[in-house]
């Protein structure tokens, strides 16, 4: 009947060498021990509460059982409350996690370091009412919401409160502090105090009342501001120090600073000189935006889908410029894997179109040629991702055979190992692409003629036929093929696999090795290639 | 007897024709008992009954089934009535309950509680949580709580209507159990015309443990709420516009201080006689209270005489007053005040209590490790926001005391108690800290020796709270021995002991004029003591747990109090009723103050906010009332969130800053 059973009672007696307790003592002391056990946390709970406290602590029970004239239980003292644990097997059954310390251990550690000592700080919680934004204040949440909850509560005794339109007030440091920020945007974004700008929007916890300013400014400043290369570059850093910020909620501003997001990121021209660097900038605005996908785009969802819309058609219509076409694929391809997947199936059209404009016979404005390098390198880049995130969800599937005569050949795969390499550590694998990616337009840049790597990819692009007719046939030929040309029947041998392995994907794979060449072989992650081999 | 037997088989044929087999059987076992003769002019539904009785003794279910029907039945009752008629469940409840442990039916006690006990959950969960523990007779002996319930009649208004559907319920249902506990613990006060709004309730939710009745006696004493006399604010108010010039105000002070001490002096001689001339407010009888007495604009507060002898006040000291009044900031609904927040760092979960001094400038912590810390803003340097006051209070000065290894520490450390210190108070001045601690004594100490001068010792149990009164020199304690006492600085023994409460008294606050103190307890009610006589003057009920808080509005006419729960509710002291409870923290309110004027009401909680509220119902706001055209509208006017410091006390200084402190606490 009480929640103390009686065995409980004869569980107790024995360990104090009462043996012969009889049945009707223990069941009549059950529920004494609960009315006492009660009557303890009742005046616990007292203490508890006239030491300011909200949870129970051991403290508290002593100081209960010393009310009662009771020796309080020695050995409990802790500063917090107890971790209890729960035993397995059993639903409500917890215990207090008490480890066996060694006492030689005890005396031999070494002194911890003496507890800081109490101290009292003082701020200005409020000012004639007004929270200042300071770090020392709770972050102010959404304007004008808090004060809803209790009006709302007093309703049905009260005559209902005519609310005003709420009035913004900002706080003259705030004012000084949006000045400052948007002058040095404007003016110094190269100086170090413009970093430590960026630093403090980033981490600073008042600023959430200055966001609308900020929004509005960016899209101001963005659209006037085209032809300003270091400006918009600037501006793109403010919202991402803005988008990390933990204490603002730029949600509701969102929709109001995609567009200029966007322009940054798609625009057909940024800046006015030649010397700008903005394929820089839509790397960065790209970035950009995927983090804002990342990050709110559970929230709004339909925040992707629009935006893939625009970039996949900015990518697809022939008329826009090369620059744009470049930030669609940028764009597309931070916006993670899905969406890259939208960029193959245009692969080849786009390819075929772009053809003409990598070759020096038929591009000659050096300038064009240049950007459609660009985005060459940049849609290997993509596609080779795609390709890797593909190969990476495929699940290990051990072939015995094909393994045991790969293995054989291993000598092959370390006689090529500097194109292995980028790809060898998965956490190496973002820089190396980069480098990939950057590195092809840069040589063209540099030497102005033919560069190699394009008299590779023609001829590469001229063999694939070639290599196809043998891919269909099964693995165990392949060693026969090792000694004629170990590093193409080795690329084909992993087609060959993963066309075995999954036909879709092989296929996607395949187009793509034969778009591009071996150069997206680099892509092919490693634990993957190594199963293979 | 022949002609008993007749009629007993006329009654059995009776019985078998109508098809009543148990009451047949029962007349079967009645006549084979040779029992008493029966009543047989009654309709056979006697039989019934005595049927039931028969069985009484071994059918505890009927406790159980009476109870749930009737609480089924009332649930379906008419919207109307219904929740009049849920009023009775509670009482009928816990006494069946009761009923059910004193007859020793322990197992069967604990199924009815369990079965049922979710319904009263909300309105009386602690109550519950107290009787869960009640396992055998010698507990509902031993249970103070338990034992009022038995001892007294719980009353209950309800209207004719709803006392008509009840009894006509518990006769058609015969339901005996039911009607024997409703009989025996409640007592109806049928009222004709509508059933009570549900606000009403607020009384039947406390069943305190003398009945209601003497509750309502002790309210109708008269009660005198005005201020003091002559108080510095009243001087100041004449004076008024007349006081441009600072030093034409200084030299006018001196006269009126002149004239003050020499009143002083004469009013302290005939202390007895003069208070049978006090300007009496009559208190309003509850009966007579229909037109509430605050509905008019009231002129300023009526002013009373001190009943206790009070301590003069030197004239810097007057003056240093009268120059923060003059620059008191009017604080209103539009005019929010100013709030310095007072954060403890590394305190290890061991911060008690704290509290800061009039002007802000010195702020102690009583800690669990038996210590009391001071901190001496002024020193602390970076103190920007508390410096300008500083001028209040220049003459106080710590030493900074070097630490056992030199280490200086940045506060004065006042080693005495032998237990967790509960509770610090400040003097007015700033030149006295009182505490209180769990080793029941309370301990005077020196701002300006950094020493503790004397030890009171009276309490048998901690002492929970201390107050310094507004004056200084007195003070009040409480206890968990249920006491609250008065003493005075000078003497080591108390110099009155109110007893009255049934469990610990938490807290204890001044009335304005020092004529009253009020106690909050354990008990779930607030109580005013007359500090002359020490008797008890009001019983002020309606919260639903422990009261942690306590503050009077400094025009006297309303007290606030906060609970565990987190509700506040402000009091009528002359009628003892709610004007109104305030909702809106959802924890513990450790900490409530009046601003100056009275207009703005802060309070602080374990939520980690503080909130001010609207108070207009101030004497002094007339024209807020006439806009408003109720004069009781109270409203959350701001909610001021920390970071994650819960706020452990709130101080209005003279010149309406809120000082507000609290400990930087890490969430589990």
């Amino acid at each position: 009947m009480s929640i103390v059973p009686k065995e409980t009672i004869e569980v107790i007696a024995q360990s104090i060498g009462i043996n012969n307790l009889s049945d009707d003592a223990a069941l009549s002391l059950a529920p004494d021990v609960e009315y006492r056990m009660r009557e303890i946390m009742q005046e616990a709970i007292k203490c508890m509460r006239h030491s300011r406290r909200t949870i129970l602590t051991t403290d508290d029970v002593d100081g209960a059982l010393n009310l009662r004239n009771v020796e309080p239980v020695y050995g409990f003292t802790s500063g917090g409350p107890l971790q209890f644990k729960r035993a397995i097997g059993h639903r409500d059954l917890f215990y207090v996690d008490d480890r066996d310390v060694d006492l030689k251990d005890v005396i031999e550690a070494p002194l911890p370091k003496a507890p800081l000592d109490t101290g009292v700080v003082c701020h200005w919680l409020a000012i004639e009412g007004v929270q200042p934004a300071i770090p020392e204040n709770a972050p102010v949440g959404a304007i004008a919401a808090p004060s809803n909850g209790t009006t709302y509560e007093q309703k049905e005794e009260l005559p209902v409160d005519i609310k005003l339109p709420v009035k913004h007030v900002l706080s003259r440091e705030l004012q000084l502090y949006f000045d400052k920020i948007t002058e040095l945007t404007l003016r110094k974004s190269d100086s170090t105090l413009f970093k430590e700008a960026l630093v403090s929007l980033a981490t600073d916890s008042g600023l959430h009342p200055l966001v609308p300013y900020f929004t509005y400014f960016i899209s101001d400043e963005v659209s006037r501001g085209l032809n300003d290369y270091s400006l918009l570059f600037a501006l793109m850093r403010v919202v991402w120090s803005l988008l990390q910020n933990p204490h603002i909620h730029i949600e509701p501003y969102l929709h109001q600073l995609m567009p200029s997001v966007v322009t940054c990121l798609v625009s057909k021209k940024l800046g006015n000189r030649i010397a700008d660097n903005h394929w820089e900038l839509r790397d960065f605005t790209a970035k950009l935006v995927a983090s804002i996908c990342k990050r709110f785009g559970h929230v709004y969802n339909t925040l992707q889908t629009r935006l893939t819309k625009t970039l996949l058609n900015a990518l697809l219509d022939p008329k826009r410029a090369l620059t744009q076409h470049y930030g669609a694929v940028q764009g597309l391809a931070a916006l993670g894997p899905n969406v890259r997947l939208l960029i193959l199936p245009n692969l080849e059209p786009y390819l075929r179109l772009l053809e003409p404009e990598l070759l020096l016979e038929k591009q000659k404005n050096e300038m064009k040629r240049y950007e459609a390098w660009r985005i060459y390198g940049v849609l290997l880049r993509a596609a080779g991702q795609s390709i890797f995130e593909r190969l990476k969800i495929f699940p290990p599937l051990p072939s015995t055979p094909a393994h045991a005569i790969w293995k054989s050949k291993e000598k092959v795969v370390t006689a090529a190992p500097n194109k292995r390499k980028a790809s060898t550590e998965p956490m190496e694998h973002e820089p190396a692409l980069k480098k990939i990616a950057t590195d092809g337009p840069t040589t063209v840049s540099a030497n102005s003629s033919p560069s190699p790597m394009q008299v590779e990819t023609v001829t590469t692009l001229a063999s694939p036929g070639k290599y196809e007719a043998g891919q269909p046939s099964s693995s165990e030929k392949m060693p026969n093929r090792v000694g004629k040309d170990g590093k193409v029947l080795k690329k084909s041998a992993i087609l060959n696999q993963i066309w075995k392995d999954d036909l879709n994907s092989g296929r996607t794979l395949v187009t793509v090795f034969e778009l591009f060449g071996e150069s997206i072989l680099s892509f092919i992650p490693s634990p993957e290639m190594s199963l293979f081999i | 007897m022949e002609n008993m037997q007749a009629v007993n088989s006329f009654v059995t044929a009776y019985l078998k024709k109508k098809g009543f087999k148990e009451a047949e059987q029962l007349l079967e076992d009645l006549q084979k008992k040779e029992s008493a003769p029966i009543d047989f002019h009654n309709d056979p539904d006697l039989a019934k009954l005595i049927h039931h009785f028969s069985q009484s003794e071994d059918d505890v279910a009927r406790y159980q089934d009476g109870y749930s029907k009737l609480r089924s039945w009332t649930y379906s009752s008419l919207d109307l009535y219904k929740h009049e008629l849920l009023r009775v469940l509670y009482p009928v409840f816990i006494h069946s309950f009761m009923d059910l442990v004193a007859k020793g039916h322990l197992q069967e006690a604990r199924t009815f509680f369990n079965a049922f006990h979710e319904d009263h959950e909300l309105m009386h969960s602690r109550d519950l949580q107290k009787l869960e523990g009640v396992l055998s007779q010698s507990h509902l002996e031993e249970m103070e709580f338990a034992r009022s319930l038995r001892q007294n009649k719980v009353n209950i208004k309800i209207c004719q209507y709803s006392y008509g559907l009840l009894l006509q319920y518990l006769h058609k249902t015969q339901s005996t159990a039911m009607l024997g506990v409703i009989n025996e613990h409640i007592n109806f006060q049928v009222t004709s015309g509508q059933p009570g709004s549900i606000s009403d309730d607020t009384e039947v939710v406390t069943l305190i443990g003398s009945c209601q009745d003497a509750a309502s006696l002790i309210n109708q004493k008269e009660i005198h709420w005005g201020l003091l006399e002559d108080s510095l604010e009243e001087r100041l108010e004449k004076e008024g516009g007349l006081l441009s010039d600072s030093e034409k105000a200084e030299a006018e002070n001196k006269e009126g201080d002149v004239d003050d001490s020499k009143k002083r002096s004469v009013e302290g001689g005939k202390q007895g006689a003069s208070t049978k001339k006090l300007k009496k407010d009559k208190a309003v009888n509850a009966t007579a209270k229909s037109a509430r007495p605050e509905a008019k604009p009231t002129p300023a507060a009526p002013r009373v005489k001190p009943e206790l002898t009070l301590p003069v006040m030197s004239t810097e000291v007057e003056q240093s007053i009268l120059e923060d009044l003059r620059n008191r900031v009017q604080l209103s609904s539009i005019a929010l005040p100013s709030v310095s927040f007072y954060t403890f760092l590394n305190t290890h979960n061991g911060l008690n209590c704290s509290s800061v001094s009039q002007d802000g400038s010195l702020v102690a912590g009583g800690f669990s490790d038996s210590s009391l810390k001071v901190w001496d803003m002024a020193k602390l340097g970076q103190q920007a926001g508390s410096s300008t006051l500083q001028g209040e209070n220049d003459s106080t000065s710590s030493e900074h005391v070097a630490g056992p290894n030199g280490v200086k520490r940045s506060y004065t450390l006042f080693q005495g108690h032998s237990g967790p210190v509960y509770s610090a108070t400040f003097s007015p001045l700033g030149d006295f800290i009182l505490s209180s601690s769990a080793d029941t004594t309370i301990r005077l100490w020196s701002t300006k020796l950094n020493a503790n001068l004397v030890c009171y010792k009276g309490h048998n149990y901690p002492v929970w709270d201390v107050q310094f009164s507004p004056v200084g020199h007195y003070f009040a304690s409480s206890s968990h021995d249920r006491t609250a006492r008065i003493w005075s600085m000078d003497r080591i023994q108390p110099l009155r002991i109110m007893a009255g409460h049934l469990s610990d008294v938490d807290c204890v606050q001044w009335h304005a004029n020092c004529n009253y103190i009020a106690t909050g307890s354990s008990d779930r009610t607030v109580r005013l003591w007359d500090v002359q006589s020490g008797e008890c003057v009001r019983i002020f009920i309606g919260h639903r747990s422990m009261i942690l808080s306590l503050a009077m509005s400094p025009d006297g006419r309303y007290m606030a109090s906060g609970d565990e729960d987190g509700t506040i509710m402000m009091w009528d002291l002359s009628s003892g009723r709610c004007v109104t409870p305030l909702m809106g923290h959802t924890s513990c309110v450790w900490s409530l103050a009046f601003s100056c004027e009275g207009t703005v009401l802060a309070s602080g909680s374990a939520d980690c906010t503080v909130k001010l509220w609207d108070v207009t119902t101030s004497t002094k706001a007339p024209k807020n009332e006439e806009k408003s055209g109720n004069p009781n509208r109270l409203r959350s006017l701001k909610t001021l969130a920390t970071k994650s410091s819960p706020v452990y006390s709130l101080r209005f200084s003279r010149r309406n800053l809120l000082f507000a402190a609290g400990v930087l606490s890490k969430k589990y």
